[in-house]
């Protein structure tokens, strides 16, 4: 049983292809991001599941039913927008009431309706308020009890905190995750935000250029990413991407690394059979900010290198410091009482057994 | 107050005073008799309040042959301006609100082909129109008249709401649609309601131009049809020996009351309209 499912869905703007063929399933009361940099057609897919733009191509299943070719109103999903969208003609329970007035909802009701939402959202003493005299946090709030009103099948969430300070973006996304907890119904979400996609989805569909580049669990996406621009996309500070020679010395395949004016081979244990046939060649070894730390961390794969301090950035729980390795500038993540000083050699830990490889040509993972 | 606030303030009473002595001579002249118009200068006041004169060309002055005032004619005007100025305004918001909620292929097109409609010169269209009016039997009437104002309105009615509406953002229009409104109902309940700056705006517009219109009315109406400017024409060219100054002058003020009437109404929201900018969320 799937809640949402698409397939083969395409979208053709004169000669453009902006969506290039897009397939995903997913199941009731789960939680999908669609998450790309701007243009990577995300926002259009989700119009088009609105139904606000027309599909050139492929199919929209809601349930059982083949929604391709309805209208916004006989798909049963109702959808909270960037700017909310508020009429701003009318008061936030008129704007709760807009959608069950024109379904011919009877007035009591109604106002059953609009008393449950509002308190569940927390905006019954803002009902008779104008929107134009809401902050944005409660606008936001209005918004998603203007959605929940309707109690849809699926819920469309275009971008909804980006308008947000950062403050209440973190407040907001906590509360948008606790209402997916309460009312459990499936959502569709849209961001370009990579940790709005790792805290609150599901499921995550990494889009680029109109096409899903991979489509899974956040932890899975994180670990494993299938590709460079997935890798940097997902995490911040981003992936490090570090072009090496590999080579095969008596069968263990090992990378050369130079870091303060010294070269150093690093042994890989881990078992990637694709890497054998790239030895004597270059590769793009992708390691994560936090698989480089401070010494007194080691690990059963761990190598050390003597790297040179550039940069050094306190964010408080950890400390990100800038090395060059291999001429490449390259973030770790330390712990805040770790000795480092600009200029200064500092003994770094690489966790060897969670590094990747990516071919330095396509781009795409070494498995 | 500093000596730039003097001259500032200098200057601009010295504009307005000079912008406005016209309509000054022309409101001391209508309150005259002849014997002081004749005897004093242009700016001289009057001896006394004196609305012979304004009685006389509401109610008495000969329009050509008859000599009936201008009171028929400005009840004329009246008839065809109310319609319409109504018509073209709403034609205009619903022409807006296609043109930028609801795109069609080649509505870009349709708007540049509109744009040029506003500056096509009345004389153009003299002819062609008479044609269409005669083909379809509204030649000389009122029906005719008005028609003819709402197709030429029409293009600057469209300008002013498709250029309003291109700034409320469209997902207004979709959120609504997934509520579940369809195309009038979003109008009626949405649109319509955010509009009353810009309906203000093509209202005065439209009532100016109409009522001040002369050409058209000259054209296509006739005798008893016709509208107050070309009454009021006929009054200032119709002479019995005496030019009667005063006569002209009240009719040509009665002639331009309602567009000041209108302007002193809505002239608040006009100015808002201008500036309400963005209707945002």
């Amino acid at each position: 049983m799937h809640a949402l499912k698409i397939q083969n869905i395409e979208k053709t703007y004169g000669k453009v292809k902006v969506l290039k063929g897009i397939n995903l399933e997913i199941e009731p009361g789960q939680f999908l991001i669609l998450v790309g940099p701007s243009g990577c057609g995300k926002s259009t897919l989700l119009n088009m599941i609105a139904g606000l733009e027309p599909v050139s191509n492929g199919n929209i299943f809601i349930g059982d039913r083949d929604v391709t070719h309805l209208d916004p109103k006989d798909r049963d999903i109702a959808m909270v927008f960037q700017s909310y969208a508020l009429y701003p003609n009318m008061t936030v329970c008129q704007n709760i009431e807009f959608g069950l007035t024109i379904r011919k909802t009877e007035i009591s009701e109604q106002k059953a309706i609009v008393a449950k939402v509002s308190k569940l959202l927390q905006i019954e003493p803002l009902l008779d308020r104008k929107p134009k005299q809401l902050s944005g946090g409660q606008r936001q709030r209005v918004a998603m009890g203007r959605a929940l009103a309707r109690d849809p099948s699926i819920f469309l969430f275009d971008e909804p905190l980006s308008n947000l300070d950062a403050k209440l973006r973190v407040e907001m996304r906590s509360e948008i995750k606790e209402l997916h907890k309460r009312v459990k119904t499936t959502i569709v979400y849209v961001t370009h935000d990579q940790i709005e996609a790792m805290t609150l989805g599901d499921v995550i569909a990494v889009m680029k250029d109109g096409e899903i580049q991979q489509f899974g669990p956040p932890q899975e996406i994180y670990d494993n990413p299938c590709s460079q621009f997935v890798a940097g996309f997902m995490g911040s500070p981003s992936m490090n991407f570090i072009p090496c020679q590999i080579d095969n010395v008596n069968g263990s395949m090992q990378i050369t690394l130079e870091s303060g004016g010294v070269q150093q081979q690093l042994p890989i244990k881990q078992v990637i059979h694709g890497l054998q046939e790239y030895a004597g060649k270059t590769v793009i070894l992708g390691i994560r900010p936090e698989q480089i730390t401070q010494q007194g961390e080691e690990k059963a794969d761990s190598a050390m290198l003597n790297c040179s301090v550039e940069i050094i950035e306190p964010t408080g729980p950890d400390t990100m410091i800038t090395v060059r390795i291999n001429d490449v500038k390259t973030v770790c993540r330390i712990h805040p009482t770790a000795e480092s000083r600009v200029d200064k050699l500092m003994p770094l830990l690489l966790d060897m057994s969670k590094v990747i490889f990516f071919d330095a040509q396509t781009q795409l993972r070494i498995y | 107050m500093s000596i730039n606030r003097i001259l500032i303030y200098g200057l601009l009473g010295f504009v307005a005073l000079f912008y406005l002595m016209p309509l000054v001579v022309m409101l001391i002249t209508s309150l005259k008799d002849l014997d002081e118009i004749r005897s004093g200068t242009l700016l001289s006041l009057p001896q006394s309040l004196n609305f012979d004169a304004w009685g006389k060309a509401w109610g008495t002055a000969c329009t050509g042959v008859s000599c009936e005032g201008l009171k028929n004619y400005f009840w004329n005007s009246v008839v065809i301006v109310v319609p319409a100025v109504v018509i073209s305004t709403v034609i205009g918001a619903l022409n807006g609100y296609v043109l930028t909620k609801w795109k069609f292929k080649g509505s870009n097109l349709f708007f540049g082909m509109l744009l040029i409609g506003t500056m096509i010169p009345f004389q153009v269209v003299l002819l062609p129109m008479a044609r269409m009016l005669g083909l379809l039997g509204l030649a000389g009437t009122t029906s005719g008249l008005i028609m003819v104002h709402i197709i030429y309105g029409l293009a600057f009615t469209t300008l002013f709401f498709r250029n309003y509406y291109i700034s409320i953002p469209s997902e207004l229009v979709n959120a609504a649609r997934i509520d579940g409104a369809g195309f009038w109902l979003i109008f009626r309940r949405i649109i319509l309601p955010l509009s009353i700056p810009i309906v203000v705006v093509s209202v005065i517009w439209q009532f100016t131009q109409i009522w001040n219109d002369f050409l058209f009315g000259v054209v296509y109406s006739s005798g008893d049809t016709q509208p107050i400017t070309v009454a009021l024409n006929n009054l200032v060219n119709t002479s019995t020996g005496v030019k009667e100054y005063n006569v002209d002058m009240a009719a040509a003020i009665i002639a331009a009351l309602p567009t000041l009437f209108v302007y002193v109404v809505a002239g608040k929201y006009f100015v808002k309209g201008l500036t309400a900018g963005a209707v945002k969320g």
